[in-house]
């Protein structure tokens, strides 16, 4: 029994390590070729690479609110991921939970409703992509996508056609003060109260997903399905409340920057464009644990807005951070060649051990 | 009379269009009938769109161009084909993380070759056939060419029925002699170079110039068109009809109509279109068992 306990911490030690070594690794590698682009594109590469990283840490309240965003479609890609669902429509559900939350507080001007009926329209998209998956068998990458760009051009055509601002018509109509979420002082240090507000979203998600029979379904199901059916449980249940779970927290993201950030919605979809996508490295850095995605959210908000730094003072297009990031994705898929790496360094530290 | 008129210029524009949802499902039925998913067709469409206008630009040859965004095609497909296969990578991470990088790398170009963050300046396009007075591509019937050629290929030769055997049962595949890891490997490159094509054809032949996410979700219509289909090349030509004459009829409704806000609503057709489609036709489709996983040698 002794042994098998200390053979379970060692496993679960060097596992730690694995991951340590993957994320590392694929940071490492989006790094190095991101800086190769930047010297080929003509830019100084040292001075690129240290405005990317470091660009964000200049107005931390920034950096935190940026990261509430994609810390929520985060949790939108990472809870169906542990069913087995690949959820990329979290862009969507965001647009939704932010148009849905901005006409409830432009109607009622109750911020609490219009918080939660940004989120229920988030998991009333998610259950319906869900429910073809099960009953249509609709591959959900496909009706993701289609539905992102549904709501995007819907969107779009509500803010400027119907519910656009007469004195500023690029801008829809603003959150009534009555609906907003403001910003909290900690001295001389103000804060977007949204940040606070999403750690609270992530230890709700924390809860249902490992203290809960939803959760634990959801976590089963995705890790062995047969075994799962066995069990009594049930995947294509797990698959419904996964996405029911995935989708409120996407719109939960748009409600948030909606309520809590622009308090209005640009006609071209600037403030929320590409935060869904985002959430899929998020959830990817952060191995899909909701404390994980916290700090995975901070890191890539921190290359956001370090790339928005780099255009800003080198002329360097702030695209290199999606690249950048497309990259690091990449290499996050390849969890195989890290394992291969480490088992491959550990022999030659063993035979040299031998040597002596 | 001008009711007709009118659909036989949206029967017309749907050729148009079914071009990169016909080249792109053709393409990723050759690698998924292997055993490899490739969710990065979009991102195939707008780096090679990207190339084919850049090397267009710069050397005014079509021919060069068109086999640019071809290669472009090839060599995402090698990267992807050895993530899928030898270095055991999930397919669908890596598919996504392409298009985000491609997206990354399109703007990228745009910024620092011209200078725009919107679209490249006009370049010239393959010249056009004339059929009943409408202006065609040669495109058209190559892409239905060779969704025949990769239908007999895939069906009635011997290498087909090895590159099919790989997606139904790797294991048996290996035993009878088939070196499935390297069959998985060149489908993959195969089947994006074909995705290649129908990118350059987005940008050097349809639109005349590259603009920023040209592509607009078509690599995912094309992924709906294989499903549509059940992964048979010849299903996926009315397939690319229907889901082309969804974005004809958004096109064509927001030349007709007078309300410029109107565009916005029109542009959803195509995306509700092929959602509605999939969801009456997806039941019956048999995806081929081994589908998007790794193999593993023993």
């Amino acid at each position: 029994m002794n042994k098998l306990s200390s053979l379970l911490r060692g496993w679960r030690l060097s596992e730690y390590v694995v991951i340590a070594v993957e994320v590392c690794g694929s940071i490492a590698l989006g790094i190095g070729i991101a800086t190769l682009l930047l010297y080929t594109l003509g830019f100084d590469p040292g001075k690129g690479i240290t405005l990317l990283l470091g660009g964000g840490f200049t107005d931390l309240d920034y950096l935190l609110s940026r990261a509430t965003f994609i810390m929520m479609t985060g949790l939108a890609f990472s809870i169906p991921l542990m069913a087995g669902l690949f959820n990329i429509g979290g862009e969507g559900q965001m647009y939704l939970g932010g148009l849905v939350s901005l006409l409830t507080a432009i109607y009622t001007g109750n911020l609490f409703l219009a918080l939660i009926a940004g989120g229920i329209a988030g998991l009333t998209l998610g259950l319906f992509i869900a429910v073809l998956r099960v009953y249509r068998g609709v591959n959900e990458v496909i009706s993701s996508i289609m539905l992102n760009w549904t709501l995007y051009y819907l969107t779009i055509y509500l803010v400027t056609n119907t519910f656009y601002d007469p004195l500023a018509p690029h801008e829809s109509i603003k959150v009534p003060q009555s609906a907003r979420l403001g910003l909290i002082s900690i001295g001389d240090f103000k804060l977007h109260i949204i940040f606070p507000i999403s750690l609270v979203f992530i230890l709700l998600a924390y809860f249902v997903l490992y203290h809960t029979k939803i959760g634990f379904e959801i976590r089963a199901s995705g890790l062995a399905p047969k075994a799962a059916k066995y069990a009594g449980l049930n995947p294509e249940r797990a698959m419904i409340y996964a996405m029911c779970l995935g989708g409120f927290f996407g719109g939960i993201a748009g409600s948030l920057n909606v309520l809590g950030f622009t308090y209005y919605i640009d006609t071209l979809l600037t403030t929320m464009y590409g935060m869904g996508f985002d959430g899929i490295g998020v959830a990817l850095m952060g191995r899909g644990h909701p404390i994980g995605i916290v700090f995975s959210s901070v890191f890539f908000s921190m290359l956001i807005i370090g790339g928005q730094s780099m255009q800003m003072v080198l002329n360097a297009p702030k695209e290199v951070a999606d690249a950048l990031s497309g990259i690091i994705i990449m290499a996050l898929a390849l969890p195989y060649v890290y394992r291969m790496a480490l088992s491959y360094l550990r022999a030659r530290r063993m035979i040299a051990h031998g040597d002596h | 009379m001008e009711i007709i008129e009118s659909l036989i210029d949206l029967v017309f524009l749907a050729f148009t269009s079914m071009v990169p949802l016909l080249l792109g499902a053709i393409g990723e039925i050759i690698n998924e009938r292997s055993g490899v998913v490739n969710i990065g067709i979009e991102g195939i469409f707008l780096l090679s769109a990207l190339t084919s206008t850049i090397v267009n630009y710069f050397t005014n040859n079509l021919g060069l161009a068109l086999l640019t965004g071809v290669v472009t095609g090839m060599a995402i497909g090698s990267l992807h084909g050895l993530i899928s296969t030898y270095l055991r990578g999930d397919q669908i991470v890596a598919g996504v993380g392409l298009n985000v990088f491609a997206y990354g790398m399109s703007v990228i170009a745009l910024v620092t070759i011209w200078g725009t963050f919107g679209n490249s300046p006009s370049v010239s396009t393959i010249p056009k056939l004339k059929v009943f007075g409408h202006a065609v591509s040669p495109l058209v019937p190559t892409s239905i060419a060779v969704a025949v050629i990769v239908w007999y290929f895939l069906y009635k030769t011997g290498l087909g029925l090895r590159l099919r055997a790989c997606g139904e049962d790797p294991k048996a595949a290996e035993a009878m002699g088939i070196n499935v890891l390297r069959t998985r490997l060149l489908a993959t490159i195969i089947g994006a170079s074909l995705a290649g094509l129908g990118g350059s054809y987005l940008s050097i032949d349809w639109v005349g110039q590259f603009t920023k996410e040209i592509s607009a979700g078509r690599g995912f219509i094309a992924l709906a068109n294989v499903a549509f289909s059940n992964w048979n090349p010849l299903t996926a030509i009315l397939g690319a009809f229907i889901f082309g004459f969804f974005d004809a009829l958004a096109i064509h409704l927001s030349i007709v109509s007078l309300q410029p806000a109107l565009a916005y609503l029109f542009k959803i057709i195509p995306y509700l279109g092929t959602l509605a489609v999939v969801s009456i036709f997806f039941r019956r489709t048999r995806i081929p068992p081994a589908l998007g996983k790794p193999y593993i040698k023993e």
